[in-house]
């Protein structure tokens, strides 16, 4: 437990300083010092800077809040359309619940990747790189919910057979009424389905960014710094460009610690 | 939970085994006095009359026999299979007399007969052979062999350069065509292993002997790795498991420099040019005002003088590079054209040329004279470091004025899908690789009505007057047969291009390469096959 609440304080703590350093005044993630690139850790720039000169702590910095915002709302998204579905399931009948369950299925059968990567490329050239990267998030709200659908299909059906749901009904609760005893019980399921999909947000962001497909330029993105792991020829330049995995991991393990209690 | 815990990690894991690519790699042994390196793809064909991409050119230029061979040295066309070669004062007969006691591979005798043959098969339509287009009408073309060691080729029409095309054209036995298995080059194909390895061995009936009289080549063989992994290229030749490595990016040349000392060498500005053009066709989908900036002189102009190509060449290539202003390179000294006067560097300039064209600034954002604001997207094409960088240079160096710069990767075939046929674009940043020095072969880039014009292909009529007097100017270099007149009309066409910006040049990339100090007989040139190109003289150092 004690372990769960450090991690937690981390994660805002991490976010925190992450924020800071992008707000702080003077730094930019896109400025580039032509006359420093692959500089050295130094008072101006205390992770170096990258290849075009731009600060790497502030881009960093950016990207994790990025990641972690969009692919927190993205969750919160996809958690909610699940939350829907899933109910709407559990108290339909027949055929209808039978259509929700097999659309669930379908999309679960989706070679979500490869769709995603048809989006991203369709979208217009002239899409901004804030704009890609809210489109990004949305279109893995939109793929992400199915799987947690199922969870909370079942969840609700666990609910509404439940001993003291049965008790109400038979004490006069309307069939109208009970779904506002059912939602707030959900919630101990729907908010692990929530934890568990910021990270994995975040990892599809990021593999995106590592297929060329992610966050536009000069937008800092996590898979477009992870690729620089890709050259050999980078790591001599300097070691600076194993910080954004570094933090990349820490955030993954912290969210982790915060599942597991979850 | 423990689905999540193994989801993520297996999705972190998934994603070094996308960026972890530096595995070991393993290759094929190495045959006693076999020369070995690497090229990016399988070749698309062994057949040597239907080469169309590098892979393949390779391995027709390691094994095809030429009439005339074009010295990447120096420049000039050498005797090869002929002995001596003529051409008539009209330019339309070449006769070539074929040397004595000429070999194929397999032994058998290589005559005049076969000589016409190769050459008729290239004429063919049916062959489909993109060399026949040099001829201007291979189909009227006439060939004859009027005894076992004359070759007599007739041609409708004067062709420029004439004798270098038969330095494409391979030889190869009449009516036995064998895919590089017979040849009356120095090597054969031997083995072919589809995504592994093309082997080629040596020709034991090869013509040419060195000064001392020993027979050519040297080598035993050559193993041709398919690899197209730059990382994985680089840690092999560090092992010495390759001999050398012929296009290295600037950073992995940094690497090698640093860990191989002298292995690693820039060869200096290449004869290829990057650089960045506006969709200004008609054709396209593009809103109307927005064709009307890409259209304007003044607005490609002050992109040109807003970029600054030294921060290209020295943050993007590390150096590697030379800021370029011109589609020939120094490199080409014949036909550079020193004297240019081309829009360098000047931001005021730029800033004071659009406010003249009716650009105005709301704040510290540029706008076209009806209020739209400024913002185009440049594409490159993904997975290109040096363009990827040199893109975002130029995305800092436009918002200096007051434009909104995007910039877009694509994978190629999605960015030629654009280029070629939907013509769905504002602006794209791509190289141009230039095999010939000769201008007369970019008359498919400058002539207006040719579907390689960039920026508006295929026009029906030159679009603007400076357009049609380029196609003037190219079509005057190409057919007139005095030098001083071949060389005003190029220098003209630089003018023009300098002066109206249709393509924004960037950098000449310099040649980077990498030779292992093993390697004996190296003598690096700028044209293709750099490296190599005397491949029969190659050798290890230690073998026989």
């Amino acid at each position: 437990m004690r372990f769960h609440r450090l991690a937690v304080w981390l994660l805002i703590g991490l976010a925190g300083v992450s924020l800071a350093a992008v707000l702080a005044p003077g730094a930019s993630y896109s400025r580039q010092d032509r006359e420093q690139p692959f500089a050295a850790a130094s008072p101006s720039h205390p992770a170096g800077t990258d290849a075009l000169g731009r600060d790497r702590l502030v881009r960093t910095a950016a990207a994790l809040v990025l990641s972690l915002a969009g692919a927190s709302a993205a969750a919160a998204l996809t958690t909610a359309a699940a939350a829907g579905v899933g109910a709407s399931a559990a108290f339909a009948t027949g055929a209808g619940r039978w259509l929700i369950l097999l659309f669930c299925d379908i999309f679960l059968a989706l070679p979500w990747l490869f769709l995603l990567m048809m989006v991203r490329s369709a979208l217009p050239l002239t899409t901004s790189p804030a704009r890609s990267a809210a489109v990004t998030f949305l279109i893995l709200a939109a793929l992400g919910w199915p799987a947690c659908a199922r969870a909370v299909y079942s969840g609700v059906l666990e609910l509404k057979n439940a001993d003291w749901m049965l008790q109400a009904r038979a004490a006069g609760l309307r069939r109208s009424q009970t779904l506002l005893h059912v939602v707030p019980n959900l919630l101990p399921l729907l908010l692990p389905q929530f934890l568990v999909s910021v990270p994995a947000f975040v990892i599809a962001e990021a593999n995106l960014g590592a297929l060329g497909l992610g966050i536009g330029e000069p937008l800092p993105s996590w898979g477009g710094m992870l690729l620089e792991l890709d050259n050999s020829a980078m790591l001599l330049q300097t070691r600076w460009v194993y910080f954004p995995v570094v933090l990349l991991i820490l955030v993954l393990v912290l969210m982790e610690a915060i599942l597991v209690e979850a | 939970m423990h689905f999540v815990r193994c989801s993520v990690i297996c999705a972190v894991a998934m994603q070094f085994a996308v960026l972890g690519t530096s595995c070991a790699g393993q290759v094929a042994p190495r045959l006693p006095g076999e020369l070995v390196w690497t090229i990016g793809y399988d070749p698309k064909t062994f057949d040597p009359a239907k080469v169309d991409d590098i892979d393949a050119e390779t391995v027709r230029y390691l094994t095809s026999g030429v009439l005339l061979r074009f010295d990447r040295l120096t420049q000039k066309v050498e005797p090869s299979l002929a002995q001596s070669w003529s051409v008539s004062p009209d330019g339309k007969t070449v006769m070539f007399k074929l040397r004595a006691g000429l070999r194929f591979s397999d032994g058998s005798s290589l005559t005049s007969r076969d000589a016409a043959w190769s050459i008729r098969r290239v004429l063919l339509p049916a062959t489909g052979a993109p060399v026949a287009d040099e001829f201007i009408s291979p189909g009227n073309v006439t060939v004859e062999s009027p005894d076992s060691s004359t070759v007599i080729v007739h041609l409708p029409q004067r062709v420029i350069g004439i004798d270098k095309v038969f330095d494409e054209i391979a030889i190869e036995p009449a009516d036995r065509p064998s895919e590089g298995r017979i040849t009356s080059g120095p090597f054969v194909v031997s083995e072919y292993r589809r995504s592994q390895f093309v082997r080629l061995r040596r020709n034991p009936h090869y013509y040419e002997r060195d000064s001392s009289g020993v027979v050519l080549p040297y080598a035993t063989g050559v193993r041709l790795d398919i690899l197209n992994n730059t990382e994985q290229e680089a840690r092999l030749f560090l092992r010495g498991e390759y001999d050398l490595i012929d296009h290295l990016p600037p950073d992995y040349f940094e690497m090698l420099s640093k860990q191989a000392g002298s292995m690693a060498r820039d060869l200096g500005p290449s004869l290829n040019t990057e650089q960045m053009w506006f969709n200004q066709s008609p054709a396209s989908p593009l809103p109307a005002w927005e064709r009307e900036w890409f259209q304007d002189r003044a607005f490609r102009v002050a992109v040109s003088q807003a970029i600054r190509r030294d921060d290209l060449a020295r943050i993007a290539y590390l150096g590697h590079a030379t800021p370029a202003y011109s589609f020939i390179s120094p490199s080409n000294s014949l036909w550079y054209n020193p004297n240019l006067s081309a829009p360098h560097t000047d931001v005021a300039a730029a800033r004071s040329a659009l406010s003249l064209a009716g650009f105005r600034w709301n704040g510290s954002k540029l706008a076209d004279a009806a209020g739209h604001p400024i913002q185009f997207s440049i594409l490159i094409n993904a997975g290109n470091a040096a363009r990827q960088k040199m893109a975002t240079l130029i995305q800092q160096d436009l918002a200096a004025l007051g434009m909104e710069v995007n910039v877009v990767a694509l994978d190629f075939p999605a960015l030629i899908e654009r280029l070629m046929h939907t013509q769905d674009y504002e602006a794209c940043l791509l190289g141009l690789e230039n095999v010939d020095p000769e201008p007369n072969a970019m008359m498919n880039v400058w002539l207006s009505s040719s579907p390689n014009h960039q920026w508006d292909p295929s026009e029906k009529t030159p679009a603007t007057p400076w357009e049609a007097e380029i196609d003037r100017e190219m079509n005057r270099q190409a057919t007139s047969l005095n030098d001083t007149v071949r060389k005003q009309a190029v220098a003209r066409v630089q003018q023009i291009v300098a002066d109206q910006q249709p393509f924004i040049y960037l950098v000449y990339p310099n040649t980077l390469v990498a030779i292992s100090p093993r390697l004996q007989g190296v003598e690096p040139a700028l044209l293709e096959p750099e490296l190599v190109w005397n491949v029969e003289r190659l050798r290890l150092q230690g073998s026989q």
